[in-house]
This record gives structure tokens, C-alpha cells and sequence, in this order.
């Protein structure tokens, strides 16, 4: 009895084993970093709408690799004023339940991106007044102050679906996406991977691969593993440490690019702080070796930057020039500025957010210690340094900044304009930086609509950001990617790191 | 029989009350959730809004007790993050950890009895001497350092098992298992590996320590003098003995590999509990902390009550009356 009952499971077993392995995915890509919720306003990090933006579309797109703003559900856009935005949308475009698209689901979006329960882009739809829908393929938006970037971040503003958006329950409208975009959602194994499969009657025509998993590998040796055991085709986020080994694998491609992402120190200026005194920002400027910190914490893999903004930014000023390092020099503009003895400084900054952000924050603490001062490393999850930074806790740190909307204007509003809740401004200026002239010049541009003249106001903020030392940029990153060879896969990374299937050839 | 199990019920139940104290406290004063529901950019008045709304405006003996009562009933809030129910959300993970610890935990009982009883029986050999030895390995050898050599072995140089995730699965009604496909199996290996690599040399130790004590005693001179076969003394009258201490350790090592996988998850990538846990912790997502709280407390509990059990089963002389 015993041993028929165990060859009947060992049957079972062996029966079940071929029918139930499921097929493998046409593409499996590596990420290092997992969505938070597939709702696709609720988080604006790059990695969430990343995800999103296979499953969406915006009424414009970003395409690889520089970012060129070009037509997504809307075929054609203008300025109408310098408050008013047209939109003439696509027809003929469906969601993935059949839904048809319509000028009603771009203002319900728009309408539901206000709200602070489905939403962090309250920013961008918070400035909208009215959405007017005159026909069903047109929208006109009117901002309550003019936004010059306003048609700049309509690749990361995803269209969701009206109706069947409007009475789902939370739970499934958070883990359920449906969208227009190349793929329509299958599964998500949370912790393990996202399944998608072709739109076969996507408007820009189906994608190349018909199953596509994405798996979330957050430890880096992970990612590493699963790279040199050919269990993925491409990873995003090589990891540095191991970026010698991974170059010499037969089997792997690396690509290497500049990232828009440019790490800085951000610094105060507050009365009553030694950093009132701008010798001694210009001294902590001089006493960071960048070049060093390039060559060894970063292994040759960043680039030095001389500003925050990157080259395709509008406000980028290729003339502009850092603080050269110069310690001797940085002993004086302390002395000069009656410190000789230095005095207690703490760095802060994030440890699991930026390559290396820790090993960044020592060796900045390294090169201060060097001309006098004393100090104290203060580096700690991203989770609770972000949240510090909205309490104005830390007058100097490092973090990191890119603008998804190529505008410096925006970039300076949130960075460099003192903190103003009710105007809006200064939303990221942790470090609590106030500058008269400053905030007057940020205003000033914000009403220019000439591009040009625009950017040369945008260009003398910058100056302006430098010569004040408002800031110490260090370098821009490097996204380091890794291809798998033998399955002819073409890749074109990205500048904002997005992974859009659509595409990989 | 029935007395004991009321009072450890009991018991069971205070230091669950007590658990979930803490829980309250933790949830309540590490931060307020308000900032984290209504989002970085709200207003004051969008915060009393949704302080209102989720009933943060209580006193906290009210807040506590309706906490209590949402707790009885399964309720343990929504995930901050996903807005999904937070049990739902661990319940979800709760075969990956499961299947993991089980196979891990398969894996050191019979390796470690099994070693055990070959080292006490030729104490002095050098098979068992090699084995004393790599138990030791076992022991001082942390997680997450024997799972990255292990990746880096089978995967990166052998190429012959995945290092990461957990391959195919099926679902069974709620259940999704990765035991039933081959390439589960192969993602499995490594972990389980891992994951019982310091329970298997304690157990091993444990089970040597025991069988050498009791291989001395009098009535194994007497099986031994029946002239008894070896497979029937050794297995039978010595081990049978000895396993008490060894299945209250490995059982209570059990709800430990559930609730503490946090390491070998994270470096396995494995969809599990604990690589749920780091995330959360992370993002800070509060209800999914302390729920997984609640119920690896509940699990240690449970546990220990079964293996109380299972001692009667084992030596039919211990009572519990």
C-alpha cells in the first residue's frame, strides 16, 4: 500500500514536471531597482516610470538616446500663449481593455494626477487652471502662471484610462495597469519579476519581442551573477565595483554612457552658519579633489562637471568653470574668514541611492579633515535622508540632480529659489540656500517665451549658481549597461535610464 | 494533555498582546504616517484631511484598541506604498519563504542527524574528523558569505545552477510553488543550501554530543548484549533518544529560517518574506513592518507549541499533566 501510493506521486511528480514549466520569455531584462506600484502617477522616480512607460504612453514621447521631444498621443502641439498649451491627440489609438482614446481620458488623468492619493506629479498638475476638451481629439490646457516646460514633461505624464479607471478599487488600480502603450501587463510576481506581452495592435506598430519579463535584482553581486550566467540578456545598473571583471566576459557587451544625472554637494548660506561667509563655501569648493575622487572612488567611470545642469539642458553654459583644487588656497580663504582653526562641519547624504554615494560622502570628508575642519559623516538610507532633507535638517550633503524636463528654470525654481511653500518654490532647496538677486532672476525668466532669450537668462542663473557657490557639482555618472551577445539584440541605452522595450531590436 | 495546551494557548495569546504593544508603539511613533500618506507636497490642511480620514485625530488608547480589533479580524491597515492590505501583501510571499525554510530545513535535519550518528559512532576517524571540522565552517561562516561563494562556485565558474530567483512556478488554488517544475528545484538548491548551513552543523554537533552520551549508558550494553543488530541499537534504541533536544532545536530553528530569511532572500533575489521586509523597510512602508511582526511572532508561537507536542510523540514518558 505504502509503496504504491509512493509510486503514484513519484508518477504525478514526473508528469507534472514538463507541462507545468512555463515558456521563457523572449527578452528578460535586469533592472536594479523594483517598481513600487504600477500606478503610473504615484511615484516620479525615474526607475518607477521607467516600468510605466512600457505599459503607457504621454501625449509626447523622449526618444533614445538624447531625449528628442517628438509625438506620442498627441500628433501635434503648440504654445498658444504664454499660458496656453494645444494638444491635437492621435486617433484611432485603443487602450488594452478596447477602450477607445479620447480627449476625456487626457483631462481625467490630468484632473485625477491633482489628487494626492493616486499622485506625486502634483507639481505639474497643480499648475494647470482648466482643461478645455472643444472636440474629442483636442485638448487645450491654460497654466495659472506661465510654465515654460510645460509640454517638456508630457512623455513622463501617462495617460490612464478613463472608465475603467474611475471605479476601480485602489489595490487593483495600484497593481493592474492599463494603458495604450507598445505592452499590455501579465504578471507581477512582486520581488521577482514583471511579465509583458506585445500590443500586436500598438499605433506605432507591435514591438519586436512578444514576452518580455523584467526582474528587479537589487544586490549587486546578484545582478552580476545572473549576467555571468547568461540568465538575463540585458542588465541596467552594471554595478562599478565589478565593472573590470564584467568588461572581460567573452559572452557580455558593456555599453558605457554619460548619465544626465550630476552629483553635487549642496550647501547653505544661512546667517548665523560658518557658510554665511562665502570664502568659506569657496574653500570647501577648493579642498575636494574631484579628479581623485573620479579616479578612484568612480574608477575612471563619471564625468567632471564644471555645473549641475548637463549639455542638452537649455540654461547648459559650456564657458563656465569649477573651483580648481587647491588646499593651500583653502587653509587661506579659511583663515581669511576667521576660521584657521576650522570648524565642526557634517556631511550627510544618502547611502543606497547614488553609485558609490557613500564612498563619495568619506572621501569628501577626507579632503575637509585635510584643510582643518572637523568632521562628521552622517550617511543613511535614502528613505529616511530624503525626508531629513524636507525638514531642512542638513546645511551640507551630497546628492544627486537631473532635470526630466531639459529646462534649467524648473531645476533652479526647486534647487536655488529660497523655500516658499506657498509659491511653490525652492521645494528641493534643503540645505536652505537664499539669494535675493537669485530668486528675482528666477522669477524674471519664467515669463520669457523667446527660446533664446530665455536660455541666456537660464545660462546667467547658472553663472550666477557657480560664481555664489550655491553648490559644489562633482561629476555626472555613467550608466553602465550589459548586453548579452549571440541573440542579436540591438540596444540603445537611454540618457534618463528608462528601459522602453519598444525599442530594443 | 488538554490543560497544558489551554495554558500555553493562553500564554501564547499575552505575549501576542504584548507583541502587538509594541507594534502600536512602533507604528505610531517612528515617524507620522500622515507625512507618508498625504504625500511630500501636502498642505496642513491636506494633512488633517487625511489625519482625519484614517482616524489619526484619536486618542491613542482608541487608536490601539480599534487597532486591536481590525487585528482580530485580519485587518492589519494598508501597505503606505501600494495601498494593497499589508497581510494580503506578506500572505502573498508567505510560500516562497515556506517552500524555502522547508527544503532548507529538510536538507539539515537529515544531513545533520545523519553526520551526527556516522561521527559518534567512530568518533576518532578521519571522515569524522573532516566533518567535525567543516561543521565548524558551518557554524563561523556567515549567511551571506556561503551564499555568494556558493553563486560564485555552481553559477559563475560551473555555470550549472541559477543564482537568482525562483524559476517556474505553478499555482495551486492560493498557493504558488516552485516545487512542482524542474527549474524550481534548480533555483531552490542554492538558497536552501545556504539558508541551513549553520542550523546543519548545529544539529550535527547537537546529535554527536547526544549519541556519544548515550552510546555509554547501560541499556545499550544491554542491547548490545541481546546481541541486537546495529542498525536496531543505534538507530532505534540510541537515537530515538536522542532526538528530543535535536527536533526542539531544529523545530524551533524552523519558524526562525521563516521569519529571519531576510539575508539569503535578499542575496537570492528570492521572492519571499524577508526580501518583502527589507523593501518595506526601505520605503519605510509601516503597516507591511509591523504586520510581518505580528505574524513571525505568531509563527515562533505556534512552532513552539508544536514541538512541545511532538515530545510526547517522541518519549511517551514525558507528561503534561
Amino acid at each position: 500500500m505504502k509503496r504504491s501510493l509512493r509510486v503514484t506521486l513519484l508518477l504525478a511528480l514526473l508528469v507534472a514536471l514538463p507541462t507545468s514549466a512555463l515558456a521563457k520569455a523572449d527578452l528578460v531584462v535586469a533592472t536594479d531597482a523594483p517598481p513600487k506600484a504600477m500606478n503610473p502617477h504615484a511615484f516620479s522616480s525615474d526607475a518607477n516610470l521607467s516600468y510605466m512607460s512600457n505599459f503607457f504612453d504621454g501625449l509626447l514621447q523622449r526618444k533614445a538616446p538624447e531625449g528628442k521631444l517628438s509625438p506620442a498621443l498627441a500628433v501635434k502641439w503648440e504654445r498658444q500663449d504664454a499660458v496656453t498649451w494645444k494638444f491635437e491627440l492621435r486617433k484611432g489609438v485603443k487602450f488594452h481593455n478596447g477602450n477607445p482614446f479620447t480627449a476625456a481620458d487626457v483631462r481625467f488623468t490630468f484632473e485625477r494626477m491633482k489628487d494626492p492619493k493616486y499622485s506625486k506629479l502634483l507639481n505639474i498638475a497643480n499648475s494647470i487652471a482648466s482643461i478645455e476638451t472643444p472636440d474629442d481629439h483636442t485638448v487645450i490646457f491654460k497654466t495659472g502662471k506661465p510654465v515654460p516646460w510645460f509640454a517638456e514633461t508630457m512623455h513622463q505624464n501617462f495617460i490612464v484610462d478613463m472608465e475603467s479607471s474611475k471605479d476601480r478599487d485602489d489595490g487593483d488600480y495600484n497593481t493592474r495597469p492599463i494603458g495604450t502603450g507598445a505592452y499590455k501587463f501579465v504578471e507581477w510576481v512582486k520581488g521577482s519579476y514583471i511579465r509583458m506581452a506585445a500590443n500586436a495592435d500598438y499605433w506605432e506598430g507591435a514591438p519586436k519581442y512578444a514576452t518580455v519579463d523584467i526582474r528587479p535584482i537589487t544586490e549587486e553581486a546578484t545582478r552580476f551573477a545572473a549576467l555571468a550566467g547568461k540568465q538575463v540578456d540585458i542588465v541596467n545598473g552594471v554595478p562599478l565595483t565589478l565593472f573590470d571583471r564584467i568588461k572581460t566576459m567573452p559572452h557580455v557587451e558593456v555599453i558605457s554612457r554619460p548619465a544626465r544625472r550630476c552629483i553635487y554637494m549642496d550647501m547653505s548660506n544661512k546667517a548665523g552658519t560658518p557658510f554665511e561667509d562665502i570664502r568659506v563655501r569657496q574653500a570647501i569648493a577648493h579642498a575636494i579633489n574631484e579628479e581623485e575622487i573620479i579616479q578612484t572612488v568612480m574608477r575612471g567611470q563619471a564625468t567632471l562637471a564644471h555645473q549641475v545642469p548637463d549639455v542638452p539642458t537649455v540654461g547648459y553654459d559650456a564657458n563656465l568653470q569649477r573651483l580648481p583644487y587647491d588646499p593651500a588656497k583653502a587653509k587661506e580663504l579659511l583663515a581669511a574668514a576667521g576660521y584657521p582653526d576650522g570648524f565642526e562641519i557634517t556631511i550627510a547624504g544618502p547611502n543606497d541611492r547614488y553609485i558609490n554615494d557613500e564612498k563619495i560622502c568619506e572621501a569628501v570628508a577626507k579632503y575637509l579633515a585635510k584643510v582643518g575642519l572637523k568632521v562628521t559623516l552622517d550617511v543613511k538610507p535614502k528613505s529616511i535622508f530624503f525626508d531629513e532633507l524636507t525638514e531642512y535638517k542638513h546645511r551640507f550633503y551630497l546628492i544627486g540632480w537631473f532635470d526630466g524636463s531639459f529646462d534649467f528654470g524648473r531645476s533652479a525654481e526647486k534647487l536655488l529659489h529660497t523655500p516658499d511653500a506657498d509659491k511653490g518654490m525652492g521645494a528641493y532647496n534643503g540645505a536652505l540656500y537664499s539669494k535675493t538677486a537669485m530668486d528675482a532672476a528666477i522669477i524674471a525668466s519664467s515669463s520669457i517665451i523667446d527660446r533664446a532669450e530665455r536660455e541666456k537668462a537660464l545660462q546667467e542663473i547658472n553663472r550666477m549658481s557657480v560664481e555664489d557657490v550655491a553648490w559644489i557639482p562633482l561629476h555626472y555618472q555613467q550608466d553602465i549597461f550589459a548586453v548579452v551577445k549571440g541573440k542579436n539584440i540591438q540596444f540603445t541605452p537611454r540618457s534618463d535610464r528608462w528601459i522602453v522595450v519598444k525599442e530594443i531590436q | 494533555m488538554a490543560t497544558y495546551i489551554v495554558r500555553r494557548l493562553l500564554q501564547g495569546i499575552v505575549v501576542l498582546l504584548a507583541v502587538s504593544l509594541v507594534c502600536f508603539w512602533l507604528f505610531r511613533y517612528t515617524g507620522d504616517p500622515v507625512r507618508m500618506l498625504a504625500g511630500k507636497y501636502a498642505t496642513q490642511e491636506e494633512q488633517e484631511q487625511v489625519r482625519k480620514a484614517y482616524g489619526l485625530d484619536r486618542p491613542m488608547a482608541v487608536q490601539y484598541f480599534s487597532f486591536l480589533g481590525g487585528a482580530l479580524k485580519g485587518d492589519f491597515g494598508k501597505s503606505y506604498i501600494s495601498q494593497i492590505d499589508a497581510l494580503d501583501t506578506i500572505l502573498e510571499r508567505f510560500p516562497a519563504t515556506f517552500e524555502l525554510a522547508l527544503v532548507a530545513i529538510c536538507f539539515s535535519f537529515s544531513m545533520g542527524v545523519g553526520l551526527g550518528v556516522v561521527v559518534a559512532i567512530r568518533p576518532n576517524g578521519w571522515l569524522s574528523r573532516t566533518i567535525m571540522a567543516g561543521s565548524l565552517f558551518g557554524i563561523s561562516i556567515p549567511t551571506f558569505l556561503i551564499g555568494i561563494l556558493l553563486v560564485m562556485l555552481f553559477s559563475v565558474y560551473l555555470n550549472i545552477l541559477p543564482p537568482f530567483g525562483r524559476g517556474d512556478t505553478v499555482q495551486l488554488g492560493f498557493w504558488r510553488t516552485g516545487l512542482l517544475t524542474a527549474s524550481g528545484w534548480q533555483h531552490i538548491l542554492l538558497p536552501a543550501l545556504t539558508l541551513s548551513g549553520y542550523q546543519l552543523a548545529v544539529l550535527l554537533r547537537l546529535t554527536r554530543a547526544g549519541m556519544r552520551e548515550t552510546l555509554g549508558e547501560e541499556y545499550i550494553k544491554t542491547a548490545w548484549a541481546k546481541g541486537l543488530s546495529p542498525a536496531k541499537v543505534i538507530l532505534k534504541h540510541a537515537l530515538r533518544n536522542v532526538l528530543i533536544p535535536v527536533v526542539t532545536i531544529a523545530g524551533l530553528s524552523f519558524g526562525e529560517l521563516i521569519a529571519y530569511s531576510i539575508v539569503t532572500e535578499t542575496i537570492f533575489q528570492w521572492p519571499g518574506m524577508g526580501n518583502l521586509l527589507l523593501t518595506s523597510i526601505f520605503e519605510t512602508d509601516q503597516p507591511v513592518i509591523v504586520t510581518y511582526i505580528m505574524l513571525a511572532a505568531f509563527i515562533i508561537l505556534f512552532i513552539n507549541i508544536v514541538v512541545d507536542l511532538l515530545y510526547a510523540l517522541l518519549n511517551p514518558r514525558i507528561r503534561y499533566d
